[in-house]
């Protein structure tokens, strides 16, 4: 095949990032999945044991634990790096602050991967806000090259300074494929060296405004570092207004000036290092242009940076919209606002699309799950939590979700109002096993205590499915897939003091119900109940020995097309004819798991002939 | 040539993003710049996929503006409808006939707009429509229905199709090899048809 001169490979943003913490010495590297952050770690882990390089790659509990094991890495004079999406890094926020203060030995990397639209998170919060907070400094990668490029200033800025360095990509940076030349990895010899200072490592209050003092002078510093500074993309364009851009929207904006024929009379200065902005590059800026538009996403860090608030146009002011991803069509029209030319009108859209909503797939588990609970608890409260199973909401299985692990602190919520009014109802929460370890243990010893009464589902799939089946800490595999050691979940549920914890197969849907109302009776009596829902992700091929013999399962002429299974199961081998009037199964979607054979109110959904021929 | 911007959309588990990792590999091997971009999370459980290729000289954005795609393919027809406003004026549009009923059609709580071919007719001239899951059937296997998307486009990419089909053969290594050449090799004949 033709070959490209450099031999050039093709990686995604992610995978640009692991290789650089790779080529650039990091040794200790820890992460908890999360879209748009997961194949960080993942890839990293992967091309540490292809090219046989001694290091820690690990998926920890959480991104608090995460960030501290990372961190303290450094403190012995290794590189190290953390990895999370921006909800992530609000769980880690806690270390984030105090380890500004304290500072890092061996350069940190904390990379937190913000989700503009938002595509698949909570929120868009903007992983910068909190560098502000904790004041470190932060690097917008516009693409997977240029963020192989700041894993490598990173680590130089982050030894330089002893400060913890902030790399922020964006989904579109994060899952962005581009041609690359494969780097090397060349030997980086380091040895854990933990030099005591309790002055420093372990500060107590009156250290911590020393410390607090350091930090804004390396602050201060670090907005004058040239490696860093913002650059002009268009170095020959003269003119009295300027466009400002970090991150994709520099990509973007770079196409749409030459495309819009203002690449030479509209200066773009590209802005790597969004805080602190550098200091003489502001000045230098609002001497030269006289009116500044400023792109990027999700809140306007640097423009609130830029201290001319009559000059400066952005999110702030409105001339970029605040919520939603900078798409180029939306950057195309702010700045043909801005330089005062037409905008082009696109195609229109055609106005009736039908929505397409995601759905648990076809012999999920999960599915069996929340149909059991509507039945056992038919007019409960049903608290949720994050992961595929949030789709339990088209089977009217989920009501609420938070964040990580709220589940079991809202099921404790509800019961505790509910109880002051003198009433009683059924509360059945779901989360996800990586969930509870996640972040769902604390709540749950919290409802123990104060004697909550509710039913917690615990939906153990063995693995973080939604994120691409990362294990979990009952999985018993590292990030390599090498032997590890592993919490039984029993065990550590009954460890916070539950009574009733029973596991069983949600896809034996008469006893799985059973179980969950007698969970649901327990709950009133006594307190907490536990059930574990233990079956096997359809879609993990790492478990597909673990799945049951398919059933085959036809529909016969008794089927009067109530739709009782197509709304209530929700399974997407299941299809409505409305010209039949009648449901009929899709053989190609049908994983045969057999669970609707329960289902039909009419027992209309039957099984076949092991010879698959439906009469 | 400039950047030439290529959109393909469908539904999560139909392969959009193996299809998009193709043509991507195929302009790499030609030595061009490429950009690739897609959806992960939650729409790929069966919800809306879309992904975009951009290849040519000098590629800074990954992401393809409404408006200015040269080629959408889509495996689904209201996909394609739904990602129609990407093309730039005289774009082409190749899609898979075949529909899949999104959750709430199947469920019986929305129907299929039932004029979508019709819609796709009038405001884009030239489509053309692939029986792309009868094709992939025929090759072994109807997951193959990606491959046949990128066969049936062979003839409108800026790309040596001998080229497409060596990138093919080398992601089908060990598995599902014949499969894939067989579904690729059908859609090339399904756009000669």
């Amino acid at each position: 095949m033709a070959r490209p001169p450099e031999d050039r490979i093709l990686l995604l943003g992610n995978e640009a990032i692991a290789h650089a913490l790779l080529e650039n010495g990091c040794r200790v590297a820890s992460s908890y999945p999360g879209t748009p952050a997961s194949e960080i770690l993942s890839a990293l882990a992967k091309l540490r044991k292809e090219r046989g390089v001694e290091m820690h790659a690990e998926w920890a509990v959480n991104e608090k634990v995460a960030f501290e094991i990372a961190f303290t890495g450094s403190l012995t004079g290794l590189r190290a790096a953390v990895s999370m999406k921006q909800v992530g890094l609000s769980v880690a926020s806690d270390p984030l602050m105090s380890a500004a203060y304290l500072g890092v030995k061996g350069g940190f990397l904390v990379i937190s991967a913000d989700d503009p639209g938002p595509h698949s998170s909570q929120t868009e919060q903007d992983s910068r806000l909190l560098a502000m907070m904790a004041r470190i400094p932060v690097l917008d990668p516009s693409s997977p090259a240029h963020a192989r490029e700041l894993v490598a200033a990173g680590y130089e800025l982050s030894e330089l300074f002893e400060v913890p360095v902030m790399l922020r990509p964006t989904t579109r940076v994060c899952h962005a494929c581009q041609d690359l030349p494969p780097g090397k990895v060349l030997p980086f010899p380091r040895e854990a060296d933990f030099r005591k200072s309790t002055a420093r490592w372990a500060a107590t209050p009156a250290f911590r405004y020393e410390l607090h003092r350091k930090l804004d002078e390396k602050l201060a510093a670090i907005a004058a570092w040239p490696r860093t500074a913002p650059f002009r993309a268009n170095p020959e364009a003269a003119g009295p207004k300027a466009v400002v851009a970090s991150g994709v929207a520099a990509a973007h904006a770079r196409e749409i000036l030459r495309e819009a024929g203002l690449w030479d009379r509209l200066p773009l200065y590209h802005v790597v290092q969004p805080y602190p902005v550098h200091s003489e590059f502001v000045s230098r800026l609002l001497s030269s242009h006289e009116e500044i538009l400023v792109l990027e996403e999700t809140t306007g860090v640097i423009e609130m940076q830029l201290l001319d608030r009559r000059r400066v146009r952005g999110k702030l002011t409105g001339a970029v919209p605040e919520a939603g991803e900078l798409l180029p069509e939306i950057i195309a029209e702010a700045i043909a606002t801005f330089a005062g030319t037409g905008a082009d009108t696109a195609r229109a859209r055609d106005p009736e699309r039908g929505g397409r909503r995601p759905t648990l797939c076809p012999g999920c588990p999960h599915r069996s799950s929340f149909y059991a609970i509507r039945k056992a608890a038919p007019d409960g409260i049903y608290p949720s939590d994050i992961g595929c199973y949030t789709l339990g909401m088209n089977l009217g299985g989920v009501d609420t979700v938070l964040c990580m692990g709220a589940s079991v602190s809202q099921a404790a919520g509800f019961y505790q109002a509910y109880r002051l009014s003198g009433k009683q109802v059924d509360i059945v929460a779901t989360i996800g096993d990586s969930t509870f370890f996640h972040a769902g243990v604390p709540a749950l010893i919290d409802a123990v205590v104060q004697e909550a009464r509710f039913v917690l589902v615990i939906l153990d799939n063995a693995t973080t499915a939604m994120t691409g089946f990362q294990p979990t800490p009952a999985t018993g595999k590292t990030a390599a897939g090498e032997p590890a050691g592993s919490v039984d979940m029993e065990a550590l549920v009954r460890a916070c003091g539950i009574g009733f914890c029973k596991a069983g197969t949600p896809s034996r849907l008469p006893e799985f119900i059973g179980l969950l109302r007698e969970a649901v009776a327990y709950s009133h009596a006594k307190g907490p109940a536990v059930v574990i829902a233990r079956e096997p992700c359809v879609m993990d091929r790492s478990q597909a020995d673990r799945l049951p013999a398919p059933v085959n399962v036809f529909i016969d002429e008794t089927c009067n097309g109530c739709r009782y299974c197509t709304t209530r199961f929700e399974c997407p081998a299941l299809l409505y004819d409305e010209e039949g009037k009648r449901v009929a199964i899709d053989g190609l979607l049908c994983t045969g798991c057999g669970v609707c054979l329960h289902v039909c109110p009419l027992g209309a959904i039957r099984e076949a002939p092991p010879e698959g021929k439906a009469p | 040539m400039g950047v030439f911007n290529i959109v393909i959309a469908g539904v999560g588990g139909q392969g959009v993003l193996l299809a998009s990792r193709v043509l991507a590999e195929s302009a790499l091997a030609s030595g061009m710049d490429v950009k690739q971009n897609e959806v992960h999370g939650m729409a790929q459980r069966g919800g809306s996929v879309i992904s975009f290729v951009r290849i040519g000289e000098d590629v800074r954005s990954p992401v393809v503006m409404p408006g200015t795609a040269d080629l959408l393919i889509s495996f689904e027809p209201l996909e394609a409808l739904r990602y129609l406003h990407y093309l730039k004026p005289g774009g082409r549009l190749v899609y898979n006939k075949v529909p899949l009923n999104p959750s709430t059609v199947a469920s019986g709580l929305a129907t299929y707009p039932p004029d979508v071919e019709e819609r796709i007719a009038r405001s884009c001239p030239g489509s053309r429509g692939i029986e792309a899951l009868s094709i992939a059937r025929d090759a072994g296997n109807v997951k193959a229905v990606n491959m046949v998307m990128v066969g049936s486009v062979l003839p409108n990419l800026p790309l040596d199709p001998r080229v497409v089909e060596e990138v093919v053969k080398e992601i089908s290594r060990g598995k599902g090899f014949d499969v894939n050449l067989k579904a690729l090799a059908g859609g090339v004949a399904a756009a000669g048809a």
